[in-house]
């Protein structure tokens, strides 16, 4: 069953909006931009990726019914949950929405057991604590069950949270950042443990996360928000490594993007060549044959993970961007270590930490940059 | 020492009871109202709610009067309901305590509940709860220690009204003399003693719900 969603929205500061349920605007950061996407969730893990603020909760809180879009349409299958053109609201309990919310909304004053319990009413007592039991299980939390919220660690409540939207057997589930405040030994096994689910249940997942990480190991597919619009959507090899937008692209990872300008066109040889520059220094790289023309000013995006760097100059290869520079720094990031080289301008270059130890990568040392014309996007204006 | 007329002390106690019962069932509702729905009018109902703090007490009482007495309908259903006016009777005592209670059961209330996570109740409801089973499960358990503590506020207040109970119920020994009354009564015509017996109760009970209210209410977490 497809979950397909269209939602119009205004959103502003707290205030005057009288179409939120409660009558008081709940969880709108942004000042006066408006929430307009349109996309399909098919069974699976579809990702929500973008900026803090960018519309990705409000869009959870409309397809779950907690807030009401001003207009479009919110159906799963042929059931429809909202549609604006025919005056239909269903009521948040009627929707069968599992919910992780950001900030999980355990509640403090009930056990973990009876959070998991809570809400299937029409079972007997008995199914429901069988129900909870065996979720609680299936996410290796029963130790918890009789411990208030605050008495288990971050993993464990998120677990918790977890079991609870999916006991009650929801049609769809919306899980919002679930792993911001997790360490990376936990978050690989709710990882996991997500993943299991996913195989099991087969249900529509949206995940919001503005984690690129977590984006490539659990999506399917990813939707790309930015300022209450979808700017790209696909799958996440496709969509991270050719940008379209420059926010995309600082969104995704994309270290490298610098203003530019034509100063050369060769249609025969397919090539545009480009002069970046700025206070301190300039470069030109090999681009590309496109559209511009000659003077024009462009946005030039490279990835830092197509950035190969060596301590001798790369001959006989087809790269045809070649550059000399000094390393100024070696940032080790968990999960990558990012080399920043001077070649006119600051160039990032993704490495493994074992690349960096086998070259004997240090600061102040010189060495060589390359990386071909395909790994360099110019991008739309909107910046 | 003489024998201690108890009437006005179990008179209040009734009285207060009474007036809580219903202070904490329309003070609750209404705090939910103002705490968790916004409609056109909203703060004009906060404003009304809270007079009877800030007016003169025989200000409020006279304005008992006029709606519980004869001239006015409400009185004259009452009379019709009842079968006699609520003027002059321990009735009346309760109706004026309520109202002298009820803008502090509200805005206690109401603080109480705003403070309650609509996260907490949105979660509740996506889990598929009604309205009422959600305010009953989590918003009630969850505002319980404020609301506690309100009630205990509005009888400490119910138990010590004087200027509109005077005006509304008059002071009939025997009938509608208050604790409070008695104690103004009893000053006037020289019996110290007595009135002495009755400030120290009062006062007592008073310091205890205090107390116990400043507990309720104080860091917890």
């Amino acid at each position: 069953m497809t979950l397909s969603v269209r939602i119009k929205k205004a959103l502003r500061t707290s205030g005057s909006r009288a179409s939120a349920r409660g009558g008081e605007e709940r969880g709108a950061a942004a000042q006066g931009f408006s929430l307009d996407v349109e996309f399909d969730v098919p069974p699976g893990f579809t990702i929500l990726f973008g900026a803090s603020g960018s519309g990705k909760t409000t869009t959870l809180k409309s397809i779950s019914g907690i807030v009401s879009p001003d207009s479009g349409r919110i159906a799963i299958g042929d059931e429809v949950l909202f549609d604006s053109s025919e005056q239909k609201d269903l009521p948040i309990r009627k929707r069968g929405v599992g919910y992780v919310f950001q900030d999980l909304a355990l509640f403090p004053h009930l056990t973990a057991r009876a959070n998991v319990e809570f809400g299937m009413t029409r079972l007997s007592r008995a199914d429901r604590r069988r129900k909870a039991e065996a979720m609680m299980e299936a996410l290796r939390i029963s130790h918890t069950a009789a411990r208030k919220p605050r008495e288990v660690s971050g993993g464990e409540a998120q677990r918790v949270a977890l079991a609870r939207a999916l006991a009650h057997q929801p049609r769809i589930l919306l899980l919002d950042e679930p792993l911001s405040a997790i360490d990376e030994a936990t978050k690989r096994g709710i990882i996991a443990d997500l993943k299991s689910i996913n195989r099991e249940l087969r249900l529509p997942i949206i995940y919001v996360t503005h984690s690129r990480q977590e984006a490539v190991s659990l999506g399917e597919r990813v939707i790309v928000y930015e300022q209450g619009r979808v700017v790209a959507s696909g799958e996440p090899i496709s969509v991270f490594g050719t940008p379209v937008t420059a926010s995309v692209a600082r969104l995704t990872g994309v270290e490298n993007i610098f203003s530019a300008k034509v100063i050369g066109k060769s249609e025969e040889a397919g090539i545009m060549t480009v002069e970046v520059s700025d206070a301190e220094g300039s470069c030109r790289v090999d681009v590309p044959f496109g559209n511009e023309s000659l003077g024009e000013r462009v946005t030039l995006a490279v990835p830092s993970g197509d950035i190969l760097l060596a301590t001798e100059e790369p001959r006989s290869t087809s790269l045809r961007n070649r550059m000399r520079g000094t390393i100024t720094a070696i940032d080790d990031d968990l999960n990558r270590t990012i080399v920043r080289v001077n070649a006119g301008v600051i160039w990032s270059a993704s490495v493994t930490r074992q690349a960096v130890s086998e070259l004997g990568l240090s600061r102040n040392q010189e060495v060589w940059l390359a990386f071909k014309t395909h790994s360099c996007y110019l991008l739309d204006r909107s910046a | 020492m003489a024998e201690i007329d108890w009437f006005p002390l179990t008179l209040s106690l009734r009285v207060a009871l009474i007036a809580t019962a219903f202070v904490v069932i329309f003070g609750v509702a209404l705090g939910w109202l103002l705490a968790r729905h916004r409609f056109f009018g909203r703060e004009l109902l906060d404003a009304a709610v809270t007079l009877p703090l800030v007016l003169p007490p025989t200000v409020l009482g006279y304005y008992l009067l006029i709606v519980l007495g004869h001239r006015s309908p409400i009185g004259n259903a009452i009379e019709a309901i009842t079968g006699h006016s609520l003027v002059f009777t321990w009735e009346g005592a309760v109706v004026a305590a309520a109202i002298g209670a009820l803008p502090l059961m509200v805005k206690t209330s109401r603080a109480a509940i705003a403070a309650v996570d609509t996260n907490l109740e949105d979660a509740a409801r996506t889990l598929g709860e009604s309205e009422l089973k959600v305010f009953w499960r989590v918003t009630m358990p969850l505002a319980s220690r404020g609301i506690i503590a309100a009630a205990m506020l509005a009888f400490a207040r119910a138990l010590g009204d004087f200027g509109a109970t005077l005006m509304v119920a008059g002071n009939i020994p025997g009938r509608t003399q208050t604790a409070a009354i008695a104690i103004f009564d009893a000053a006037q015509a020289g019996r110290d003693n007595y009135a002495l017996v009755l400030v120290f109760i009062l006062s007592a009970v008073a310091l205890v719900l205090v107390y116990s209210t400043n507990k309720l209410t104080a860091g917890h977490r």
